[in-house]
């Protein structure tokens, strides 16, 4: 003390700047040590009222008005991408039954409850437990609302080097926009920001998809982790449901994805996502991630998507030798 | 009927809403406002069950519109059964009170 602080605030997004705009500080070597700080706290009011301030972040002309909800967003976009590549409400239950088995195994998560395809979707009486939120997405298709932090310190390879803890290096950030509402992209279904954030991630980490051995990807609501695991090049377009399907995503399968539990177990304490996914990534990659460790990872990959797409962030993370 | 107003962009002819200061396809700086006709085809909806703090409904209907002249906006669709492609006519009806004031804004029904 006395040191520089700085407030950033950029939606869902906010955690993913934060660590960029860290990250930026630090390699531009103006800066030795920089903490990066994520918190939200939205569990103070009722849930209309959390999702009423979160609806504030569409367009307050063209989607506010209307009485739009990020659920309803992602419900539009569902509606069209499971039709397109014939993705079934069993493939989305898929994703949140992965995720909240995850966060049994992790000790911060929010959510610490085991679910059951019968219970959440196919016993008649499904309903009641997953009621519609905004068709086709039902309430275990969503992310909840959830009071929490994250935070991580970056600094110079030096002063790393002096420390007893494995090596994590940023090698890759990206980030890319798209427009504000869903109705202005010419194929509403193409996640056009995870796409370019991704692919600037890679370029600059200098490896590909492939390389990747833990990824934490922006499930605020299953149809998403899907569409991100596509776009991302984890899987061609159109088979991420396929390969969720095979198991290739759980801990154990070729590309674990969200071993933390993602936004759908962890929680979505929406300032403090994008943080947390780092600090998941640098617990896999260092060996520290306790029942949920992906054996032998040594490169991670996240997504921080902010709005409904339209301002997103992804990392390539590598543990150094 | 009152409605929305969208920019033709007079390089380009791109039609955009809401309003930019340049063209999303070609930066252009020109646009000439337009109005959606008065019919259209539903893109997606999505039926809203858990609608925000401030609308007291049940649940409601939202989805995206393509007009007949291109102009793409969301609104409430007040047609039973909905589904993509189907045929709607354009309504300008209060959607929403903010801060105690009636807010407009589009509304559809079923038409051939």
């Amino acid at each position: 003390m006395p040191a520089a602080a700085e407030r950033i605030e950029n939606g869902p997004a906010s955690g993913g700047s934060a660590v960029k705009n860290g990250f930026l500080g630090v390699a531009s070597g103006y800066y030795d040590i920089v903490l990066v700080v994520g918190g939200e706290k939205m569990r103070e009011v009722i849930g209309p009222k959390a999702t009423d301030v979160v609806a504030s972040m569409t367009h307050p002309e063209a989607e506010y008005i209307y009485g739009v909800t990020l659920p309803a967003l992602a419900g539009m976009f569902a509606r069209l991408y499971m039709e397109k590549y014939d993705i079934t409400h069993e493939h989305l239950a898929m994703v949140a039954i992965k995720n909240q088995e995850n966060g049994l195994l992790n000790p911060y998560a929010h959510i610490q409850m085991k679910i059951t395809m019968e219970g959440i979707l196919t016993h008649p009486q499904a309903h009641v437990n997953s009621p519609i939120v905004a068709d086709p997405l039902r309430l275990y298709d969503c992310c909840p609302v959830s009071d929490g932090a994250a935070a991580v310190l970056l600094t110079t390879e030096e002063i790393a080097k002096k420390l007893k803890k494995p090596r994590v290096m940023i090698a890759g950030v990206g980030q890319a926009t798209d427009t504000h509402t869903l109705q202005e992209r010419s194929d509403p279904t193409d996640l056009r920001a995870v796409r370019i954030a991704s692919e600037k991630a890679f370029k600059m980490a200098g490896l590909k998809p492939k390389d990747i051995h833990v990824a934490e990807l922006h499930d605020a609501f299953t149809i998403l982790e899907i569409a991100e695991s596509e776009h991302a090049g984890f899987f061609p377009m159109g088979k991420g449901a396929k390969a969720l399907e095979n198991g290739e995503t759980r801990i154990g399968g070729k590309l674990p994805i969200n071993p933390s539990g993602g936004l759908k177990a962890r929680g979505h304490p929406v300032g403090a996502t994008g943080v947390a996914q780092i600090v998941e990534l640098v617990w896999q990659l260092r060996g520290e991630a306790g029942e949920r460790q992906v054996k032998d990872a040594s490169n991670g990959f996240s997504v921080n998507f902010g709005g409904f797409g339209n301002n997103v962030l992804a990392f390539v993370l590598r543990r150094e030798a | 009927m009152k409605t929305i107003t969208a920019y033709k962009c007079k390089s380009c002819g791109h039609v955009m809403f809401p309003h930019h200061y340049r063209c999303l396809n070609c930066n252009g700086l020109e646009f000439k406002e337009i109005k959606p006709t008065t019919k259209g085809r539903l893109l997606t909806f999505t039926i809203v069950d858990q609608l925000p703090w401030g609308i007291d409904e049940r649940a409601r209907v939202l989805g995206v519109v393509e007009f007949d002249n291109g102009v793409k906006a969301l609104g409430v669709i007040k047609a039973a059964n909905p589904r993509i492609g189907m045929r709607l006519r354009a309504g300008w009806k209060p959607v929403r009170v903010i801060a105690g004031e009636k807010v407009y804004g589009l509304t559809f029904r079923k038409t051939k």
